[in-house]
């Protein structure tokens, strides 16, 4: 198990407080390795806790480590079929904090982009394997996989042998970007 | 007679319309030499500039992730192999120890300690790579075989240590599939002497050469911010002056007790990222000949009869290890709900396993954050302005791998 050294361990102590104290209302939970996760309720609470989650002196959530999705159609994370995954890492305080949402399908997600460049490719990945689609995103289109591909692979119904070759490639296209808003103070 | 000319010109450069267009459309790649893996480019072209570009990925995409929820968590470390095909044993030991939290098990000290060596061979073989190959875009070949060199020298003590050259598959939940050969010590001894030669060998052909440094200099700049934004880690990060190393920063395995320096430059260009990555050779070159002196001597597996696989020897006579063996391989090891984040900083950068695990053999979910995605992401902002020849450098400085973009 890769152990925390005690003054990590304490730094991801301290976050979970603060995070528990800012958001009572919430879930927030601890994983195997310790590290907080917290539920938001809404899309539009998730903007606010990414809002939040940044700029908390106290926090710094900074860096956009990861975001990906997983299914949840056997409900044991709650009714709705999908949960977004957020990662965020302070880089200054080395904790992380993992932000959960859960989504009906078809249920509309806003963006990150405008906070991070990096959730650009991330959220067309999430978009192209779960058909998860982001509100406002500037360039959602599938990434993986091919344009005339149908369905989704990372569903649970998707079946794995299920595969759609193409015998030629589409010519690529100059794709629209997020406004260069760079979100570091 | 002149206006005869001048007309006939005209009508040629009409006719000519696309030549003198400054708006061009450039495509390179899927299967281009200097695209290296199934990356495509698409550039728009003013002149030589490169005005704007578009990146494509998914022509490797295999579905590895797909494949993790049919498979066992022991079947799917071959599948870690396939993702970056430079450095496969650190894909192997991040992989393994993401179920290892899952299960609540520690490893061993010997085992740990075989890993950072693992880690850090595999970092250095990825460097030689990045660098010798960057340089071969660049018409170096010499340094390509001083370096590869080196390369095949570590792949030779890597087969010593697992009987796989690039395909390692060398790490197992609980432990490792073998332990050290017998003359590891000696073969280290060996390569830890001959590479930092070989290492200002080529420091010295590269770092004041005219013809490298007007490539490199001042191409493919990242800023610090930027680096933020884009969620870059890694050498290319550090080379912006991002002072961020998940070994130092929020250390895994015996990292704490290592002595070791995080390597970091000041303007973000390509021939910081080379000095970062010439540096971090050296640093791990440290750390092994660290790693030789402080491996202590001991078991190599847990002591946990449902994980650890029992050895060939008792299986081939022992009639209850062999059913527990068959256990083991046929129905997989059960792993209990719950989920794991583990990173580990991996030559390109964080390389993160995510696993959601509903209890039992297979996994839920299993998500990969890749390093190149967002590297690869960065690459169409970074090589705005450069020349088509700058765009090749840029490339092969990220040390984009086809294979963990795309999974």
């Amino acid at each position: 198990m890769s152990k925390l050294t005690p003054k990590l361990q304490a730094e991801q102590d301290r976050v979970q407080a603060l995070v528990a104290e800012i958001y009572p209302g919430n879930r927030v939970e601890r994983d195997v390795n310790a590290e907080t996760v917290l539920w938001v309720n809404s899309q539009k609470e998730l903007i606010q806790a990414v809002k939040t989650l940044r700029i908390e002196t106290g926090l710094q959530m900074d860096r956009l480590s990861d975001i990906t999705a997983y299914e949840n159609i056997d409900g044991r994370d709650g009714p709705k079929r999908f949960i977004m995954v957020y990662q965020l890492y302070s880089m200054r305080f080395h904790a992380r904090v993992r932000i959960k949402l859960a989504v009906e399908e078809n249920e509309k997600v806003p963006t990150l982009t405008s906070f991070w460049r990096a959730a650009n490719w991330l959220e067309r990945e999430v978009y192209d394997l779960f058909g998860i689609p982001f509100e406002d995103h500037p360039d959602l289109r599938r990434i993986q996989m091919d344009e005339r591909f149908v369905g989704h692979p990372l569903r649970k119904e998707y079946d794995i042998k299920d595969r759609q070759p193409f015998p030629d490639s589409l010519p690529v296209r100059i794709a629209a970007r997020a406004p260069l808003v760079s979100g570091q103070e | 007679m002149i206006k005869d000319i001048r007309a006939s010109l005209l009508e040629e450069r009409l006719n000519l319309s696309d030549f003198y267009n400054p708006q061009v459309l450039i495509n390179m790649g899927p299967s281009h030499p200097a695209m290296h893996g199934t990356l495509r480019v698409m550039c728009r072209v003013n002149g030589e500039v490169v005005e704007d570009a578009t990146c494509e990925i998914g022509y490797l995409h295999r579905g590895i992730e797909k494949l993790a929820e049919s498979k066992t968590y022991h079947q799917w470390i071959v599948y870690t192999d396939r993702l970056n095909y430079c450095s496969a044993l650190t894909n192997n030991i991040a992989y393994v120890m993401a179920v290892e939290d899952l299960l609540k098990i520690e490893v061993t000290e010997r085992c740990q300690w075989i890993r950072v060596i693992c880690m850090e061979l595999a970092r250095i073989i990825d460097h030689l790579i990045c660098i010798a190959i960057n340089a071969l875009d660049m018409g170096a070949l010499t340094c390509f075989w001083y370096l590869y060199h080196w390369r095949e020298e570590a792949y030779t003590m890597i087969e010593a240590m697992c009987g796989m050259r690039l395909t390692t598959s060398y790490a197992r939940i609980g432990g490792m599939s073998y332990d050290l050969p017998d003359n590891f010590d000696s073969m280290m001894a060996k390569f830890l002497k001959g590479l930092p030669k070989s290492i200002d060998d080529v420091e010295k052909l590269l770092s004041a050469n005219r013809i490298w440094v007007d490539r490199t200099k001042d191409v493919g700049v990242l800023t610090k911010a930027e680096c933020l934004d884009f969620g870059l880690t890694g050498p290319v990060a550090r080379a912006s002056g991002v002072d961020f190393d998940l070994r130092r920063d929020r250390p895994y395995c015996t990292y704490p007790e290592l002595d070791f320096e995080v390597v970091c430059g000041v303007k973000g260009d390509v021939y910081d990222r080379y000095l970062v990555r010439m540096e971090e050779i050296r640093q791990s070159a440290h750390i092994l000949a660290q790693c030789v002196q402080k491996i202590p001597k001991g078991p190599l597996w847990v002591d946990n009869r449902l994980i650890k696989i029992p050895a060939k020897q008792d299986v081939y006579n022992d009639m209850e290890t062999l059913i527990h063996h068959f256990k083991i391989f046929m129905e997989g090891i059960n792993v209990p709900e719950g989920e794991s984040y583990n990173c580990v900083e991996s030559p390109n950068g964080e390389l993160g396993f995510y696993i959601v695990s509903r209890g039992g053999p297979k996994s839920w979910r299993t998500r990969v954050k890749p390093p190149s995605l967002l590297l690869f992401q960065s690459f169409e902002y970074s090589m705005k302005g450069a020349k088509i020849p700058d765009a090749v450098s840029i490339l092969g400085s990220l040390n984009i791998i086809a294979g963990e973009l795309d999974r």
